[in-house]
């Protein structure tokens, strides 16, 4: 240990009440770094999580063309072969397959247009939320509709209100087939379903899949092949896995693999202004620690400028006294970075096991569809990048008095009281 | 949703489509025009040549994609402006299938499910899946005559024919949904083409006729064929194999039970 390291920790420790005023200071910006980054991330995945698994999912398989165009002809024909490639990616959790069309949809005295969406009853609570959504009556193929009769109906509150149809009540749907043929058949309301989002509430209308092909002809092929993965951070990976193993599968239009944020633009800008607001307060809060400490370096200076004078009356020049002050704040920051680091990881750590309720979440993110509780994931990135800041801006601070030795006098130093 | 715009149903699809085919495919008296006419005059002279009082056809219809072809046939019948009744006779899958149209309201009949849907006016005013005609240019077709102003800009000579190209321009509040149009008009009143622009004056879709012949005991085109300006290889054709104009046609036709229950 050199002699200047030596001095450094004593001096920091020469006024220990003070040494850990500051020390908290930092300590507890660091904390707080920490734990709003890691919520501010870990809920951001919550959020995109609990919004793209009311409908969109984590990834899915479409055709070409098929996001933007919603062509009935737009199909993936082997569905069961995208399923073999997604089965052989071990981050995939699960999925499903999916067909909709545009239709008419009727009640015994109101018609709207809707979305009818043919889902498979077994497989699609394993990627979406939809059978949580079910406000009235029960999910397609449960326990209370026996058999999975196929022609069980999960209407959107919404389009529900607005047909005037509950459980039981019976709805004409005529639309057009995949060949151009005229597709109609008669479904039964087994469910209501809301989702909060009104757009999806007020259209759509989900029907056994197997009926689904049938009534429009679709053969055995889908629109979608739906997935989720293990977790939101895996997704850029596995989508360029899922590429590479559906290569070899040629049809017309060619597959495509899209993520959440292909499916649903707007989520992340919505995150982004979220982030950003974030940000501010961020900047806010370092700045106010930087001050403080500026003032703790600036007030240990000018209280040992005769020290700092006998010093360089003995010999030390201002380089090495400007070293050791450095040092000195080097030695406290480091200190309470890690007591910070320490604590934000711990109360972190508790909130990822245990959740933080936000039912009232801002609205902007209500709009997609997220509420409930939230959980901060704690990362490498949201456990440094707060105190790393904290260390620049705090160096920055103690630059200024190790600055200020070079235009000390030490004839002068010696006679300050 | 942007999309619901591009899909209603066929059967809508194919009313309204008969609508429009019946109007420019329907009756009027051959006129040779000697001067230039009055522009307003000789819209409004085609417009009478394509109505006839009342008629009934069969004609078939083809959506052509890329990659894709779909026909079917269908019986139609017509009744002044607003009355129109179409039946699907083939392919098979969709035989049975009908859309009536009785003023501003239209009805749609499956005989699979056996039920009889009225149409709400907020679905008549949109486009639908798989063909190239909206309903707009289906549903409104007197508002060529009534709300826009007509220009003749160029005359030439084709197949021994005068063909006068007209421009029509909205009037002012007229509610309508191009920002301008052109007419190609023959001097026997046949329109040969009929194309829509937008407010910048960009070419959205096209109509054009062909096959013209005797029809029903007067020059008509046989074939019309609607095309979007963006997608050329997409297009939407109608052809009659058959149309006569009888004076008028029994009340009995255009009502819900004969949409239901064929009476012929």
């Amino acid at each position: 240990m050199s002699i200047e390291l030596r001095m450094a920790w004593r001096n920091v420790w020469r006024n220990p009440r003070r040494t850990w005023l500051t020390v908290a200071a930092i300590a507890f910006a660091c904390l707080v770094l920490v734990f709003m980054l890691s919520f501010q991330l870990g809920s951001y995945a919550s959020m995109i999580d609990s919004s793209v698994k009311i409908e969109a999912g984590h990834l899915q398989v479409q055709a070409e063309g098929y996001q933007d165009d919603r062509e009935m002809r737009q199909v993936v024909r082997d569905p069961a072969a995208v399923e073999r490639a997604l089965s052989g990616i071990p981050e995939i959790e699960a999925f499903t397959r999916r067909a909709s069309a545009f239709a008419v949809v009727s009640s015994e005295d109101r018609t709207y247009g809707a979305l009818v969406i043919g889902v498979d009853p077994v497989h699609e609570p394993e990627v979406s939320s939809l059978e949580s959504l079910v406000r009235e009556g029960s999910f397609l193929g449960s326990s209370a509709d026996p058999g999975g009769s196929g022609d069980g109906a999960l209407v959107g509150e919404l389009l529900a209100r607005n047909l005037q149809v509950g459980l039981g009540d019976e709805l004409t749907v005529i639309g057009q087939g995949r060949d151009g043929s005229v597709a109609a058949t008669v479904l039964v309301v087994r469910g209501i379903f809301s989702s909060g989002i009104d757009d999806f509430d007020r259209s759509a209308v989900h029907m056994p899949l197997a009926t689904f092909q049938e009534v429009f002809a679709m053969g055995d092929a889908v629109h979608e092949v739906v997935a989720v993965g293990r977790d939101l951070w895996e997704v850029p990976e596995i989508v360029r896995r899922l590429r590479g193993a559906l290569a070899g599968l040629s049809q017309t239009p060619p597959l495509v693999v899209l993520d959440w944020n292909e499916l649903m633009p707007g989520l992340l800008q919505s995150i982004q202004v979220d982030l950003v607001s974030g940000l501010i307060f961020y900047v806010a809060l370092i700045l106010v620690v930087a001050f403080s400490i500026l003032n703790t370096f600036l007030m240990a200076f000018l209280e040992r400028t005769r020290e700092l004078g006998v010093m360089m009356a003995i010999g030390t020049t201002p380089g090495r006294l400007g070293r050791l002050l450095l040092l000195e704040s080097l030695l406290l920051t480091g200190v309470g970075i890690a007591v910070g680091i320490a604590l934000g990881c711990a109360v972190t750590l508790y909130f990822q096991a245990h959740g933080i309720d936000v039912s009232g979440a801002n609205e902007l993110l209500a709009r997609f569809g997220i509420s409930g509780r939230m959980y901060p994931r704690l990362s490498v990135l949201s456990a440094l990048v707060g105190p790393l800041l904290v260390l620049v801006v705090t160096g920055a601070a103690a630059l200024y008095p190790a600055l200020k030795i070079r235009r000390l006098r030490p004839v002068e130093a010696l006679t300050h009281v | 949703m942007e999309t619901t715009n591009r899909s209603t149903v066929m059967a809508v699809a194919l009313g309204l489509l008969m609508a429009l085919g019946l109007a420019l495919g329907g009756a009027g008296l051959p006129a040779r025009a000697q001067a230039p006419p009055e522009a307003g005059t000789l819209v409004r002279a085609a417009f009478e040549h394509y109505r006839g009082d009342a008629s009934v056809g069969t004609a078939d219809m083809t959506i052509h994609r890329p990659g894709w072809e779909r026909t079917m046939a269908m019986r139609v019948w017509t009744e002044g402006d607003a009355d129109s009744l179409v039946r699907i006779t083939a392919p098979a899958k969709d035989e049975g299938n009908g859309t009536l149209k009785k003023g501003a309201d239209m009805w749609l009949f499956n005989p699979k499910v056996n039920r009889v849907i009225k149409l709400p006016p907020s679905m008549m005013s949109q486009s639908w899946m798989g063909s190239d005609f909206s309903n707009n240019d289906l549903a409104k077709t007197d508002s060529l005559v009534n709300d826009y102003d007509h220009e003749i800009h160029a005359t030439e000579s084709r197949d021994g024919h005068t063909v006068y190209q007209v421009r029509s321009t909205p009037k002012p509040e007229a509610p309508v949904v191009w920002g301008s149009l052109e007419l190609e008009i023959r001097d026997d009143h046949v329109l040969l083409a009929e194309r829509f622009f937008d407010e910048d004056g960009a070419l959205v879709k096209e109509l054009t006729t062909s096959d013209i012949g005797e029809l029903g005991g007067r020059v008509l085109p046989a074939t019309l064929r609607m095309q979007k300006a963006e997608t050329p290889d997409e297009w939407t054709e109608l052809h009659y194999q058959e149309l006569s104009f009888p004076d008028s046609l029994p009340d009995r036709v255009f009502t819900l039970t004969n949409l239901r229950a064929p009476q012929d």
